[in-house]
């Protein structure tokens, strides 16, 4: 078979240029749209991602980790009645409010204190033991080092939350939270930051580790299924993560503007690419015709009309993904926060695809006027 | 119906026109472009349809190659009766019997002059060393041989035409249609490509059927049909000896 499809679209590559890049910037945009949106919104429940826990209790109801209301001592007694519970670890949440050395204004920041210990579950991703471990000097805290200038602060330096005052003792990254400055503190020293009356002395949550991970959804429902100990719920750390993430984007709007992007991009691309494909389509019109008289029937000449799209996008696709590539990298250097999850990729990519092929249907409409009657005139 | 259908020659005929009427509507005005229309054309035979444009010609040519559908009347073509087939019986009827050579040269600017040629033979199912051998065999017959890798922009306008014939030819069809197949091109390439043409009908026993006002190929037919007004008014054989040459009655 002669590969007609392909030989047109390298002998005229001028021609499809439009419509490959077309293809490419729409798969360019929609990854790193959604690289972006991920890892903004990730960032959320960067508390519980960053973390070891398989079990998260907290007050009923909560619909983002940062929204977090003081729950009872009791609860982690109820979780360690648990068989299946290995670990139980208080988190303590301080909404507070910074103020650096360097003028900076107040910066509102959420004051994350975790148990120090070096077998701690909280931030365990981010903290290794040695630097848990200086979190025991009173009034020592831990930022994510992309955070030190709006903080205004170096490593050492002092400076004061809610009116008391704190020492920046290390740094390290993938602490960076959504909403305000994530620093870590022991809980002996949030206990102190805290200074709402009404707090004193609760628990935010209580993490928990269960034996086997694989059933934390039911040991979940499980804990959940009574009041007795006080208001509480317990969700597992996936459920959560994902519910802090969509409360995120359900509550910036952002969830909606991703989507209508994706819409304009998606329909900005398969008008340059139809539009380029039916213009190849049109200027070969007089040959496609004159290989139906020759009996070549429609059915085969859509088939290259097809192809022809198929080639478009998948040279569209690994433009996107080359550049797409760079991208990321250029950004996970620069901190951006951008996290793509394969599927995440692959659906954006089939995406782009689909624009070739929906704008190849497009193109195929205008195969109807090769009529080979119309050579003869 | 004027008259019943002569078949002067002995053989049956490979093509025959019976009644055949076409009319075309613009705006309020329907005009008749074939008036009731019979026509037998022979095998191995160049036969030439010449007249002023606007006489209807291409539209005949168009129904008996079925590329169009006639308003009335039927086309025998090689023993099928087309007027009642549908889009695809009709592609597959031309696929296994027709040749067409246009005006234009209607050569994909991508493909070499060989792949031109091979490019419809793969669509008949032909294996691929089998194409190869029959287009080279075709290029080779219109005397392209040595130019059979170059694209059609590295190609004269008459070396085109001889593609675009190779590319009908290697079909091996019983049918070969040409409409205005010189009027592009020169003196001496015209004169080429009425000759291939002619050497086609003969020696492959081919049904050549050719439409065009040249004058200069009416010596060169086998016979010669004169169109007015979507009627044959003359019907001669001129290449033998134009004087002597027997005038078949108008079948129209």
């Amino acid at each position: 078979m002669v590969a007609l499809a392909r030989k047109t679209l390298v002998y005229e590559w001028r021609r499809f240029l439009p419509a490959i890049l077309a293809v490419g910037f729409a798969g360019l945009l929609q990854l790193l749209q959604a690289a972006l949106v991920l890892g903004i919104f990730g960032s959320a429940s960067v508390y519980i991602t960053g973390s070891a826990a398989d079990l998260w209790a907290g007050y009923p109801g909560t619909q983002s980790v940062n929204l977090g209301r003081p729950i009872s001592e009791d609860v982690a007694m109820r979780l360690r009645m648990d068989p299946d519970v290995t670990n139980v670890e208080p988190f303590r949440w301080v909404d507070a409010d910074w103020r650096g050395p360097r003028d900076t204004g107040g910066v509102s920041v959420f004051v994350s204190g975790i148990d120090p210990r070096a077998d701690g579950m909280m931030f365990s991703h981010a903290l290794p033991p040695a630097l848990r471990a200086k979190l025991n000097e009173p009034g020592a805290v831990i930022v994510d080092k992309a955070d030190l200038d709006s903080l205004g602060v170096n490593i050492g330096d002092t400076a004061a939350i809610n009116g008391q005052r704190v020492r920046v003792v290390g740094v390290s990254s993938g602490l960076r939270a959504l909403g305000g400055v994530n620093i870590v503190s022991s809980l002996d020293t949030a206990r102190v930051l805290d200074i709402a009356p009404e707090d004193a002395g609760m628990m935010t949550y209580f993490v928990a580790k269960v034996r086997d991970p694989s059933k934390a959804k039911a040991i979940a429902k499980r804990l959940g299924g009574s009041d007795s100990f006080g208001p509480y719920n317990v969700w597992t750390a996936k459920e959560f993560a994902r519910q802090s993430q969509l409360y995120w984007m359900l509550d910036t709007g952002a969830g909606a503007g991703v989507l209508f992007l994706a819409g304009i991009v998606f329909l900005v691309g398969a008008v340059i690419t139809s539009q380029t494909l039916i213009a190849a389509v049109i200027g070969s019109i007089r040959e496609y015709a004159t290989l139906n008289a020759l009996g070549v029937g429609r059915g085969a000449l859509r088939k290259v009309i097809m192809e022809q799209a198929f080639w478009v996008g998948a040279l569209g696709l690994i433009c996107s993904i080359v550049i797409g590539i760079a991208m990321l990298a250029i950004a996970r250097s620069r901190s951006v926060p951008m996290q793509l999850h394969p599927i995440t990729a692959a659906i954006c990519l089939a995406l782009s695809m689909a624009l070739a092929i929906v704008s190849g249907l497009a193109a195929m409409r205008s195969l109807r006027r090769a009529d080979p009657a119309s050579l003869l005139r | 119906m004027s008259a019943s259908p002569q078949t002067s020659s002995p053989t049956t005929p490979a093509l025959q026109a019976r009644g055949v009427r076409k009319s075309f509507v613009s705006g309020r005005i329907q005009s008749t472009v074939l008036h009731d229309l019979w026509l037998d054309v022979h095998a191995s035979e160049l036969t030439l349809i010449s007249g002023p444009s606007g006489c209807g010609k291409s539209t005949l040519l168009a129904i008996l190659s079925g590329l169009q559908p006639a308003d009335a009347g039927g086309v025998l073509a090689l023993g099928h009766e087309l007027s009642g087939l549908g889009m695809r019986e009709l592609e597959y009827f031309r696929l296994q019997h027709t040749g067409f050579v246009f005006q234009g040269f209607n050569l994909f600017p991508a493909l070499t002059a060989l792949e031109q040629v091979e490019l419809p033979l793969s669509y008949m199912g032909l294996a691929k060393g089998l194409a190869r051998k029959r287009a080279v065999e075709s290029l080779e017959e219109v005397g392209l041989g040595p130019r059979m890798s170059l694209r059609p922009s590295e190609l004269s306008g008459g070396e085109k035409q001889r593609v675009a014939i190779a590319r009908a030819l290697a079909k091996q069809p019983e049918l070969l249609f040409a409409d205005e197949p010189t009027s592009a091109l020169d003196a001496a390439n015209g004169q080429i490509i009425i000759d291939i043409l002619h050497r086609i009908a003969r020696t492959h026993g081919t049904t050549v059927l050719c439409v065009s006002h040249d004058p200069r190929l009416v010596g060169h037919a086998d016979r010669v049909l004169a169109m007015e007004d979507g009627r044959i008014l003359s019907d001669h054989a001129p290449s033998a000896s134009p004087s002597s040459a027997p005038l078949r009655e108008p079948s129209a």
